[in-house]
């Protein structure tokens, strides 16, 4: 018999972190194999071509689409939709959820309003968007905006709500007023919880960008894919997938950055 | 006139709880504070001691009699009654000097007499070597003398601290101690600790003044006689003190009384 020894190091341990090197290898392994199993499923013959291309067609495809068909003007309007439509939402619930997570005057009227739009699904405003605003890009940006601001104003609220009591006190018996108890003690609390709601959310308006683009656009990522539909183009519809994961992961890290940028002090606990 | 600065005249405190039951927290105390001297609070667990700090504070309204700073009457929180919390109240995104200004920069104190300010205040609280660090760099106790310099560079009248040193450990709430009497003396300012540490109680205070529980009234109020010759100034002097052990074994058996009448 073997005795246990300490160090022996086995594959699952319980919450113990892994090392850098482990997470790299494993983070490649696991789209090695996912590119692997396309890319036989397809070269293997053991799939339709014409609904499943090889990757290596996709990655072609979206080399072309860029260099010849100006795919990267559809991925600038759709990524100026997004920008923009989250930037008006955003203007709206920072402000608007703390002042609710901070007077309880101001939560009591638009709270209830607030969290019954939350239960409405956005997309079931786009026939009546499209009446309202017709077809450009008004519709789009509308529906990019409902999609997000109820829940950005609550998730804002909340994180408002839970900024610790001892510190408005503080500031209070340091002989802060109002103005600069919200300016300079609530708002800087917040701010970090704040970065990170948005982040999330970003998230969000990327999904209501596609179903937008596909629903009821000729320019964009999503009206890309919907007019590949049309000419049995799977690759290209493909290349927009991945166009718009990328995209979406690029935003993230953005956002990521910057909120290292915009808190340094929070990065030096550990 | 007397010498006090703060008066509290038969102060109560009821709370409204659900379903229309009420609670009297504090029941009709009244004490006074004189300047620039050391009160402690002191008794059982739930007596009241924090609501009648946060009544002084204007952080809650009496809900009967009057407390009145000098001639005003309290009816809210304002600077010249600065408080420090038990929990942790550094301002994160603050290094240590802005923490330390925050209060005189609110109060249009203009910068090149804040910056000398709160480096005095922050020497006197042993942190110089910190100055430019963040709060979440330093530890526990470290944080609680940023709060209390914070506090004190604002120039209150009164000082109100609230189980200041309850985190710490006993070492550190030592030196805690000691500096709160260097402190009382160099910043002439008077203070109103809460505590439910007799040993604590009887280094700090000038007067204290002992609550019973439920409702919390003033039961007592000690004033440590072996103190009539000035403060004392370190842990080591106060245990060879003659009367200090009579008067520890003193409150022991108001804190014994205090308990059987749960
Ligand atoms: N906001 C409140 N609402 C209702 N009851 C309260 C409130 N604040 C305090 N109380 C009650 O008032 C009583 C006194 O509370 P307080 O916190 O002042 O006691 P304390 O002496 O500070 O106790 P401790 O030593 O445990 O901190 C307790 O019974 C408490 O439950
Ligand atoms: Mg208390």
């Amino acid at each position: 018999m073997r005795s246990p020894s300490p160090h022996k190091s086995r594959f699952l341990e319980v919450r113990r972190p892994v090392s850098r090197r482990q997470a790299a290898l494993s983070a490649i392994a696991i789209w090695v194999l996912f590119f692997g199993i396309w890319l036989i499923a397809a070269e293997g013959g053991m799939v339709n071509p014409l609904l499943v291309p090889s990757p290596v067609q996709v990655f072609e495809t979206t080399w072309n689409l860029f260099v010849d068909r100006g795919f990267i003007g559809d991925i600038g309007i759709s990524v100026w939709r997004v920008v923009l439509a989250f930037a008006m939402a955003s203007a709206l619930s920072v402000p608007l959820g703390v002042m609710m997570g901070t007077f309880p005057a101001i939560e009591a009227i638009f709270a209830p309003f607030v969290s019954a739009w939350r239960y409405l699904p956005a997309p079931s405003f786009i026939p009546i968007l499209l009446m309202w605003f017709g077809t450009g890009e008004a519709p789009k940006l509308a529906l990019l905006f409902l999609g997000v601001v109820f829940f950005l104003i609550t998730l804002v609220m909340d994180h408002t709500k839970n900024v610790r009591k001892e510190l408005i006190e503080t500031a209070l018996t340091l002989g802060a007023n109002r103005k600069v108890t919200v300016l300079n003690v609530v708002l800087p609390a917040v701010l970090p919880e704040i970065v990170t709601a948005m982040r999330q959310m970003l998230a969000v308006t990327w999904t209501y960008l596609v179903i937008a683009e596909i629903v009821a656009s000729t320019t964009g990522i999503g009206a890309m894919m919907m007019r590949a539909r049309r000419f049995l183009k799977t690759d290209e519809i493909l290349s927009g997938i991945i166009v718009i994961g990328v995209l979406g992961l690029v935003f993230d890290l953005l956002f990521k950055a910057a909120h290292r940028w915009l808190f340094p002090y929070l990065q030096e606990k550990r | 006139m007397s010498s006090a600065v703060l008066h509290l005249d038969e102060v109560s405190k009821t709370f409204a709880l659900a379903k229309g039951r009420e609670l009297t927290a504090v029941d009709k105390v009244s004490f006074e504070v004189e300047r620039n001297s050391i009160v402690v609070l002191l008794g059982p667990s739930g007596c009241g001691k924090s609501t009648v700090l946060r009544m002084i504070a204007g952080l809650e309204t009496p809900t009967g009699g009057t407390i009145t700073l000098g001639e005003t009457p309290v009816t809210g929180p304002g600077r010249d009654r600065g408080m420090v919390f038990q929990a942790y109240t550094s301002f994160d995104w603050l290094s240590v000097r802005r923490n330390v200004e925050f209060g005189m920069k609110i109060n249009g104190v203009p910068a090149a007499e804040r910056r000398e300010q709160a480096e005095h205040f922050i020497r006197l609280v042993g942190l110089s070597k910190f100055l430019d660090a963040y709060p979440s760099q330093l530890s526990g106790g470290m944080r609680q003398r940023v709060a209390i310099a914070r506090t004190l560079a604002n120039g209150p009248e009164l000082l109100l601290m609230d189980e200041p040193f309850g985190a710490l450990d006993a070492e550190t709430r030592w030196q805690m101690q000691e500096l709160m009497i260097d402190v009382a003396e160099q910043a002439q300012t008077g203070m109103i600790i809460v505590t439910h540490d007799i040993e604590e109680a009887i280094f700090l205070a000038d007067k204290i003044v002992f609550l019973s529980a439920h409702p919390g009234r003033v039961k007592e109020e000690i004033i440590p006689a072996f103190k009539s010759g000035g403060r004392i100034r370190s842990k080591e002097e106060l245990v060879q003190t003659p009367g200090y052990a009579e008067l520890e074994r003193k409150i022991m058996r108001l804190m014994r009384e205090e308990g059987q009448h749960e």
